[in-house]
């Protein structure tokens, strides 16, 4: 996938701008969070159902290699291929290859972060496999060319006016062909979700029906029995596994859990994170391809894992449990930064807290320096993080790096080192302060300042300072000492 | 077919700095399973309900048949896709003989494409579920060479037959059946809670988005086998 994490900053300001996307933010941001909510507060006892889901990550990524082979060993115990991928590049061609061996006119894909990030569809297409993504949100981002907004619903943003515009261009809505359509549940192009909806259930049946291909992603891999499970709601990634001869899963390293009773675990956990289900309305478990004496599901099931720069995370301790993220999106919704500007500004297929702390492990540093300063290090995030990653923690480590690989820009290198070396020390502190207030305060206006020349520019764009009030806190503060002990002498 | 791959991909992570995961902590309390048979229905019914799917008890097989006719002529159903191996005696065939329905067992669609043409074209498929948890209103499908995949998603209606002794509390009870002999795993098993749906457009929930528009579960009570 061609990322624009460089844009962050042009994306982000035009975000902010689209005032649909604003209205369509704040009703998430106030939402999901209580859905959330709700969802975990029918366990029990919540706060245990979250530590031990937590406990169950860490240990996943802490045995990651031992449970991949175990995983391996019992998925080709049961018929599945297995084939490793190194990187990108190599899990698009096995694909391919696949494909072409068996002469595959088109695929249908069930939604896969891992595959947006290989950008597997366009390689397909490219080289002469078409490709119909067939979760809903996916559909509408497949056809508009974007990035997905929101990782559990890629096109939330878009408004009906746009999608039925599209689906009308790309024929979805046309003659009836389905038994919606028949008994007239729906007639003609329509601006209305479900209609919308509907008609893209009639496009892709016809798809499912002729399919001799799907391609899923994979949430969970099970290593005690070599079954990968699916949590979905559309019943599109049911569909893929059943309906052609060949099935292809491809799932990144840090998919792997120990055992099934944890699979259970986590997929409670997961549902109530994403959506505040207690349980998504499909959870499928794939073991091997279909069995002998089975007509329909798959006659070969390859599982493709992939690594893609994970297993370089994996050797940077300090970064590792970035890997513990089980895609759940509850960060996003409750991110302050991401609740303003939405998912396409963060450039890449992950969005949100989750991106800031993921992209820059995949993409560099260097080039994501944007992303992991567009925070405030409020931790909400880690408060309500099911895998228990310390986003805040690892915010600051990427800045640490930058700064250690010296792209920090001069200037603010060298307010960060005047600032460093003032607030070592009071005295000189107070000196600074003391010099400071003139010069800040003549730009003042009405008791803010709003606005300063030259490199400072830059940062007063969106931000208002109050100006420096007459005394510091340690001159009122002696002043205070100074006039009781005189009272106290007066008595 | 890429050995060299995974051999660089494990030894890069085994090369890796080993840190002991700490100790679990207790695992959760699953609070279900101190529910009697009468509470699981109960609480079956509710979940389902709130997916908007339907539950129905039968007394017996005889009284699942009329249940089954009532949906039937509820909905208007012509065709239904159902297995040819009967698991629960309802007997699906006759059934439909004596109602004028078109039923289609899998064992008579040979290959994948008839079997295809017949679920994508069904008004309803008929499943025999080997189970239900009442966490969630949940059944749970072993799909094996009794079970084709296709009748329980590709028809606009899925109707679930199980017997009530196969109603369990928890997700656990049922994964340690089908999971028990690591020999005979299913290719494909499911935990189903409600028709398919969707909220993928601003927001807006409905169901019925690629698989099913409407759940029913027929629950067999002092069933005959």
């Amino acid at each position: 996938m061609h990322n624009r994490v460089d844009k962050f900053r042009e994306i982000a300001s035009r975000e902010m701008q689209n005032e649909l996307s604003r209205a369509f933010l704040l009703m998430l941001s106030l939402g999901a969070p209580i859905m959330r909510q709700i969802g975990m507060s029918s366990f029990p006892d919540p706060d245990c159902a979250e530590a031990y889901g937590r406990a169950i990550r860490a240990e996943a990524i802490e045995r990651m290699p031992e449970l991949l082979e175990e995983f391996e060993k019992n998925a080709e115990a049961s018929g599945a291929k297995v084939i490793w991928a190194k990187d990108a590049g190599e899990a698009n061609a096995a694909v391919l290859k696949i494909a072409k061996e068996r002469n595959i006119s088109y695929v249908t894909k069930g939604k896969s972060m891992v595959t947006e990030e290989t950008g597997l569809n366009e390689h397909l297409i490219e080289n002469g496999v078409d490709v119909f993504e067939s979760d809903l949100g996916e559909v509408i981002t497949q056809m508009l060319g974007r990035l997905p907004f929101h990782i559990v619903g890629p096109a939330l943003n878009v408004p009906p006016g746009e999608i039925s515009d599209i689906f009308l261009k790309k024929g979805i809505i046309k003659e009836p062909t389905d038994i919606f359509l028949k008994k007239g549940i729906i007639k003609e192009p329509t601006e209305n979700p479900v209609e919308l909806g509907r008609a893209a259930r009639v496009f892709l049946r016809e798809k499912f029906r002729r399919l001799e291909m799907g391609i899923v992603g994979v949430n969970m891999a099970v290593a005690e029995t070599g079954t990968i499970i699916n949590v979905e709601n559309e019943g599109n990634i049911r569909m893929n596994k059943s309906s052609p001869k060949t099935l292809v899963a491809i799932m990144s390293l840090e998919k792997v859990v120990p055992t099934m009773t944890d699979a259970l675990h986590m997929a409670r956990i997961l549902s109530r994170n994403c959506t505040g289900q207690k349980l998504t309305g499909y959870v499928s478990m794939d073991t091997g391809p279909k069995k002998p004496g089975e007509i329909d599901g798959p006659e070969e099931l390859f599982i493709i894992i992939v690594d893609n720069g994970r297993s370089e995370i994996y050797r940077d301790v300090k970064v590792r449990e970035i890997l513990r993220c089980i895609r759940c999106g509850a960060c996003l919704n409750t991110c302050p930064v991401y609740s303003k500007i939405g998912g396409y500004p963060y450039g890449f297929s992950y969005s949100g807290p989750m991106g800031q702390i993921i992209n820059p492990m995949l993409l560099g540093i260097g080039s994501t320096a944007d992303l992991y300063r567009a925070c405030t290090l409020c931790g909400a995030c880690k408060n309500i993080c099911p895998a228990g990653i310390d986003h805040p923690s690892l915010l600051l480590e990427y800045r640490a790096r930058q700064k250690g690989q010296g792209n920090m820009p001069v200037f603010e290198r060298m307010t960060a080192t005047a600032a460093s070396v003032a607030m070592a020390s009071g005295s000189l502190w107070s000196i600074g302060a003391k010099c400071a207030r003139p010069l800040l305060n003549s730009f003042a206006k009405d008791g803010y300042i709003k606005n300063m020349p030259l490199v400072a520019k830059g940062w007063f764009a969106c931000r208002d300072l109050r100006a420096m009030p007459r005394k510091t806190f340690r001159e009122m503060w002696k002043e205070l000492n100074k006039s009781s002990a005189d009272k106290k002498e007066s008595i | 077919m890429n050995s060299p791959s995974r051999d660089e991909i494990l030894s890069r992570l085994k090369s890796a700095r080993k840190i002991a995961p700490t100790e679990r902590p207790a695992a959760p309390v699953l609070s279900e399973r101190a529910l009697n048979s009468g509470q699981m229905l109960e609480r079956f019914t509710a979940e389902l309900a709130a997916q908007t799917g339907t539950t129905y008890t039968a007394k017996g097989v005889q009284d699942a048949r009329r249940i089954l006719s009532e949906i039937a002529a509820a909905e208007g159903f012509k065709k239904v896709i159902t297995a040819g191996i009967d698991t629960h005696g309802v007997d699906i065939k006759s059934w439909g003989r004596e109602g004028a329905v078109n039923v289609l067992t899998h064992e008579e669609l040979k290959d994948r494409e008839s079997l295809r043409e017949a679920a994508f074209t069904a008004d309803a498929g008929i499943t025999f579920a080997d189970f239900a948890v009442a966490e969630t209103g949940t059944i749970g499908i072993v799909f094996d060479k009794d079970q084709p995949r296709l009748a329980s998603i590709a028809p606009p209606v899925h109707i679930a037959i199980v017997p009530v002794e196969k109603l369990y509390p928890v997700y656990e009870d049922v994964i340690e059946k089908v999971f028990a002999d690591k020999n005979k795993i299913p290719g494909h098993f499911a935990f189903i809670t409600g028709p398919s749906a969707t909220a993928d457009i601003q927001a807006i929930g409905f169901k019925g988005m690629h698989g099913p528009v409407k759940v029913m579960v027929i629950f067999i009570v002092n069933g005959e086998k």
